[in-house]
């Protein structure tokens, strides 16, 4: 493997720290991934409630975290709740922190894709006798989730790359562990260069594995609404 | 007694009524169609019928129960009343099939082979079962009402609402889903048809209920109506017949 990438040689022979660290934003990556898309589901479904109040608030909670840096909510949890008598690891607080944040974009995202359907098919849905979470669970949601997918990957996407803010919370996933190799080196440019290889080649996965889901669930006739 | 009974209907928004004390009965196995201009409140009034909208005032009796009573079942009262849109309104991410099978499954709970089966002889009875899997978006807009039209059959519902079923149809489109509505209003489905076509109201009404302003202006034959010396509906049918 070494001989493969000479140039890389010095900074791949810490190969156990790379792997642990590539295991660990793999982790986070994944887990924000999934629990960012349950939570935008959740949250796009309340923006559709029959109580102006739940709408409004929703509103309001979509727009604070679209609004404001996700490290400052990060920091807020991690030096805040302690004062609160409340201490998780750094992965709980980095999960918790990110899962706000992913599910207003992702909410944000499926509310676009709604606009785009037709309202006869959602008014069809109630006069066949469907309830009102029968018509979101059979219809709204399969329609704007499959016409946003390509919005959906591309958060995915930037959660693999934004998980890197995490190391400033003491979670040592591969950057974190990158950063140690460089100082530990003093190979600070190759350290940094290997690093962003590493990171397009771990995004080009999810590119794939996007393209691939896009095609796929595309209904057909219809474009995708958002990020395509 | 009839199968449904319309009494003293009134919709009204904001100190408006849309419909306005709207009397009308309709038998099991007649077909009515609702007539009148523009903005007299037909599609209003179809919507009332099965609870979409809510009335403000007045009852409406379907099988001699009144549907607007507080408690009443309305999903129950809606799965017991197919309704054919004018857009069509099937569900694009779903093929034919799955769009006639999906009410079957979850509402009537029929297994898949159930559901596919009596879907599959509704799609056949409008000629659209060899289409069961395309999607929407690759079928006519005359395919697509024969769908929606199927869709709404198998249901097996007490009676059949059209809102406007032809009008974003093309000539020849029209011809085609006018004759199969045709044959539904020979085969004796209760039908309640609400349209500004004159061809197809010819084709499928035993009585027409022609509404102006929100009231019934007038309910008779389709022929006895187009002979009328009546300036209201002579403008509406603009010298036809």
């Amino acid at each position: 493997m070494l001989d493969a990438f000479p140039f890389f040689a010095d900074v791949i022979s810490y190969w156990p720290q790379i792997v642990r660290g590539l295991r660990d934003t793999i982790l986070l990556s994944a887990t924000i991934t999934a629990t960012g898309l349950v939570g935008g589901i959740g949250v796009f479904a309340l923006t559709l409630s029959s109580k102006p109040s739940i709408r409004y608030l929703t509103q309001s909670y979509i727009s604070l975290f679209i609004g404001t840096p996700l490290i400052v909510f990060l920091f807020l949890l991690y030096y805040g709740l302690p004062n609160l008598g409340v201490t998780l690891s750094p992965f709980a607080i980095a999960v918790f922190g990110f899962t706000l944040n992913v599910s207003a974009y992702n909410a944000r995202y499926l509310t676009i894709a709604y606009k785009e359907l037709d309202p006869a098919e959602l008014e069809s849905g109630r006069a066949q006798g469907f309830s009102r979470f029968q018509v979101f669970r059979l219809i709204t949601a399969p329609q704007s989730l499959r016409m946003s997918v390509p919005a959906l990957t591309n958060q995915a996407i930037q959660n693999v790359k934004d998980s890197s803010i995490v190391f400033l919370i003491q979670y040592i996933e591969f950057f974190a562990q990158m950063q140690e190799v460089a100082s530990r080196t003093f190979l600070f440019f190759k350290t940094y260069l290997f690093t962003a290889f590493v990171y397009l080649l771990l995004v080009s996965v999810v590119v794939l594995i996007a393209r691939r889901l896009e095609r796929r669930l595309a209904i057909p006739g219809m474009s995708a609404s958002v990020g395509s | 007694m009839a199968l449904l009974e319309v009494k003293e209907l009134v919709k009204s928004y904001g100190g408006r009524s849309v419909l306005d004390g709207v009397s009308f009965d309709l038998e099991e196995g007649e077909s009515k169609v609702v007539m009148g201009p523009s903005g007299c409140g037909k599609s209003t009034l179809l919507r009332c019928l099965n609870l979409l909208i809510e009335p403000t005032s007045g009852a409406i009796l379907l099988d001699g129960k009144d549907i607007t009573r507080p408690g009443a079942d309305v999903r129950a009262v809606r799965s017991r009343i197919g309704f054919v849109f004018q857009n069509f309104a099937l569900y694009r991410h779903m093929s034919v099939l799955d769009n006639v099978t999906l009410a079957l499954r979850r509402l009537k709970k029929l297994s898949k082979s159930e559901a596919e089966d009596r879907a599959l002889h509704e799609l056949d009875r409008m000629e659209m079962a060899e289409k069961r899997d395309a999607y929407p978006a690759a079928l006519s807009g005359g395919q697509s009402q024969r769908v929606a039209i199927a869709r709404a059959l198998a249901m097996d519902p007490k009676v059949l609402f059209f809102d406007e079923p032809t009008s974003a149809l093309d000539p020849i489109m029209v011809r085609e889903v006018v004759t199969l509505i045709n044959r539904l209003y020979l085969d004796n489905v209760t039908i309640l048809c609400v349209t500004h076509d004159l061809g197809l109201a010819k084709h499928i009404s035993d009585r027409v209920v022609f509404l102006d302003r929100g009231k019934v202006y007038a309910e008779d034959r389709i022929e006895n109506l187009l002979h009328r010396d009546d300036p209201v509906i002579e403008d509406f049918f603009g010298g036809e017949g």
